[in-house]
């Protein structure tokens, strides 16, 4: 299955520009009782068969769940920047599909190894969906809903796959550093957000601002950091903009 | 009062002087060309009576906010002209209001076309929470035609005594001497209805203006308001089958991702009998309609078979302008550029600044007897700062937090399961107004929000590796 699964992932990246700029955009301007079918010739400009987007949009327009056999994604993933293929491979490329996912999650037992869950290969697979997802955007059913939530994979997964201090900072000490960077940002801002609100939800949002760039790299926090004060500090200066004038002595 | 309301002022403002990186900025702003005013009036109680007459107030602008300042007016004494250039008018919007704004403004039930009380937030691997589990019975999110609505409260307005007018406003002289009494004279083409289109010149002498003229306000030109960063909202009304219809009976959909917008998100709502599919976005105002197909696309098998109605687009303010009042005229609603980033709402703001601002006007004028100056205006401008700031501040915040790639977006997406986190969120938007949390609660919420980030970066950088 893994094998399929890496058919798909090499050419998924590389058109993910493509969409936006061969775009006929003309086409999709202001007609008042336009259709949502109609849209496929829209599409068949297009070269390659990752623009999942509308292609799905228009080719599947008709049939919910277009399920065709694999061999055929192969084929179009070959014929992949030259002549377009044709339509019924571009709406086979644009479902996600392995055979380990089943009924929108991990079938965890076919990720057994030795009586265990291997969670390195559900973590990799995770990933993998997501990335295809990426450049594949796919509809949302009700039918057959996404299950799959990534607190089911424990903790120390992750912790044993990113081995690092940032595991260490991930309790406690992460928590510390940006409960406090909340204040300290808090305090600099001179708004007293966190004293005006007296409530946790902000302190928690302010908390969650910093932390979550705490951890998304060690060595960039800094400038992370500094990006993310500057952020917040210019939303407040173009609320306080309009108090500029009032300045004592102004003439105005 | 009006010495109270002075000192709270300056207080106001000494407290924002105390920030460096605040203080640095004023030079650009105060560099603003110089209006006729040359003075200011500083204490109310020297403001004249304004003799056998009322106060004059024109409102530019018939939207919430315009109607909403009419009829707080109107009520308060003042003698109230409304400036609608066009009295049918469908504004693009989604049309969602918070329930405490049915009450507030005393909004009838029937114009509200559809009671939502499920919350569909979906992630960019379409992950599904509906966010209104803890919804009380009662509680709900209010959908109206902005038509109806914006109408509903215009004639309001106008059974309290204000005179609606239908208008374009052009421009306004202001006043020629600066003693503070001289009339600011309005310009505007007015319409009868039958003339056909081609209205008649008309000017108008009022005392002061309030600006309700929405995103593209000319008054805010007048008084050299200054811009806002702005972003382009895009909206189809889609009349989808009967069947489909039946799963948006009460329920609305926000989707999020890279694909349906780089800083927004994309929306479902239900309308009276049709659906609007739309999505938004600052900074990538070119690829507004790949976005928008995008939604579509995400949404495909709920509204398979539709027919598109009508497409609509329209700017949405990101933040206050530079300048929000200048002499005896104030902005309100978008003209002053109120709605919250992150979820896009402007409609109760509009309203509730409109009222705000017409009560300082009543209340400066001690009920249209006296002549109003800036500083009563000022008052306006203080009250909203302090009341709705911290709101603003903080969907600031979670827009940047959470909006900014997929990993975050999905990470706010497993968050929003939690039943805490939709207590809190629906609290604070259907009653604006904020609870104090339960302390382990938030604890609580604090590591998991962490966890969720954590595992959407870990699984971000996964994804990066397969890239590479
Ligand atoms: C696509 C979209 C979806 C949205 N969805 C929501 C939502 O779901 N919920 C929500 O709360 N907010 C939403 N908003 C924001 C909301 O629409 C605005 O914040 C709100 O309408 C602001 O009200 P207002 O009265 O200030 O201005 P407007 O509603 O823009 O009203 C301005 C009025 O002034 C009139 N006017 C303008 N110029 C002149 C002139 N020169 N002379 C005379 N009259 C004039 C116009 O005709 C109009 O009636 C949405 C916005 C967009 C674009």
């Amino acid at each position: 299955m893994s094998i399929s699964m890496s058919l798909f992932s090499p050419s998924t990246h590389l058109p993910t520009l493509s969409p936006s700029s061969s775009y006929p955009k003309p086409h999709f301007t202001l007609k008042p009782c336009l259709s949502l079918r109609p849209k496929t010739p829209l599409f068949t400009t297009r070269a390659s068969a990752e623009n999942g987007a509308g292609a799905a949009a228009a080719a599947t327009a008709v049939e919910a769940e277009p399920k065709v056999p694999e061999p055929v994604a192969a084929k179009s993933e070959s014929s992949n920047g030259s002549a377009g293929p044709a339509e019924e491979e571009v709406k086979v490329v644009s479902l996600f599909e392995d055979a380990r996912w089943v009924n929108g999650t991990w079938d965890l037992k076919q990720f057994e190894k030795s009586g265990k869950t291997d969670w390195d290969a559900v973590i990799d697979a995770e990933a993998r969906r997501r990335k295809w997802l990426q450049d594949n955007p796919e509809s949302s059913s009700n039918d057959n809903p996404i299950l799959f939530d990534t607190s089911i994979v424990p903790w120390w997964a992750w912790v044993k796959r990113y081995h690092l201090p940032e595991a260490e900072l991930l309790n406690g000490r992460a928590a510390m550093v940006g409960f406090f960077s909340a204040y300290l940002v808090d305090s600099l801002t001179g708004v007293g957000l966190v004293d005006q609100m007296g409530n946790f939800v902000c302190k928690t949002l302010l908390f969650v601002a910093v932390a979550g760039v705490l951890l998304i790299r060690k060595n960039e926090d800094v400038e992370k950091l500094k990006k993310l004060l500057d952020e917040t500090t210019f939303y407040d200066k173009q609320w306080q903009a309009t108090w500029q004038d009032e300045t004592p002595g102004n003439p105005k | 009062m009006a010495s109270i309301a002075l000192k709270s002022f300056v207080g106001l403002r000494q407290s924002t002087l105390e920030n460096p990186s605040f203080t640095s900025q004023s030079k650009p702003i105060s560099s603003f060309p110089s209006s006729p005013r040359t003075f200011r009036v500083l204490a109310a109680k020297t403001s004249p009576k304004v003799a056998g007459r009322n106060l004059r107030v024109a409102v530019i602008g018939g939207g919430p906010a315009g109607g909403a300042a009419a009829e707080t007016l109107a009520k308060g004494g003042v003698e109230t002209f409304l400036i609608e250039r066009k009295m049918d008018n469908c504004k693009p919007c989604g049309g969602a209001i918070p329930l405490c704004m049915v009450g507030e403004f005393d909004l009838p039930l029937d114009i509200i076309d559809r009671r939502v009380t499920k919350m569909k937030m979906i992630s960019p691997s379409n992950v599904a929470v509906d966010i209104g589990q803890t919804l009380k019975p009662h509680e709900y999110i209010g959908m109206v035609r902005r038509e109806v609505l914006d109408n509903y409260l215009r004639n309001r307005a106008s059974e309290n005594g204000a005179s609606v007018i239908n208008g374009l406003f052009l421009k306004m002289d202001s006043p020629s001497q600066g003693d503070g009494t001289s009339p600011y004279v309005l310009h505007y083409t007015e319409y009868d209805g039958k003339a056909g289109g081609v209205g008649v010149k008309k000017t108008l002498e009022v005392d002061a203006v309030i600006g309700a003229d929405g995103a593209n306000s000319r008054v805010a030109k007048s008084i050299d308001a200054g811009d806002y960063e702005y972003a382009i909202a895009f909206q189809e009304r889609i009349k989808i089958p009967d069947d489909k219809m039946v799963y948006y009976e009460n329920l609305a959909e926000m989707y999020v991702g890279d694909d349906v917008s780089p800083d927004f998100y994309g929306w479902v709502f239900p309308k009276c009998d049709h659906v609007a599919v739309g999505t938004g976005t600052v900074t990538h105002k070119g690829d507004i309609k790949k976005f928008q197909l995008a939604t579509r696309n995400r949404a495909k098998d709920k509204i398979l078979g539709g027919k598109i109605l009508r497409v609509e687009a329209h700017p949405i303010p990101e933040h206050p302008r530079p300048r929000r009042l200048a002499g005896r005229v104030a902005l309100v609603g978008d003209a002053a550029g109120y709605v919250t980033k992150c979820s896009g709402e402007g409609i109760y703001f509009a309203a509730k600044s409109g009222r705000m601002c017409a009560e300082a006007i009543v209340e400066g004028s001690e009920n249209g007897k006296r002549m109003i100056n800036e500083g009563d205006l000022r008052n306006y401008l203080e009250k909203w700062d302090k009341t709705y700031w911290p709101t603003y501040k903080v969907l600031d915040i979670l827009q940047k937090v959470f909006y900014r790639s997929n990993p975050a977006r999905e990470a706010f997406v497993e968050m929003c399961a939690d039943e805490y986190v939709q207590k809190m969120t629906f609290d604070s938007y259907l009653y604006k107004r904020v609870v104090p949390g339960n302390p382990w609660e938030d604890l609580k919420l604090a590591v998991n929000t962490i966890g969720s980030l954590v595992r959407a970066n870990a699984l971000k950088q996964e994804m990066e590796k397969i890239s590479a």
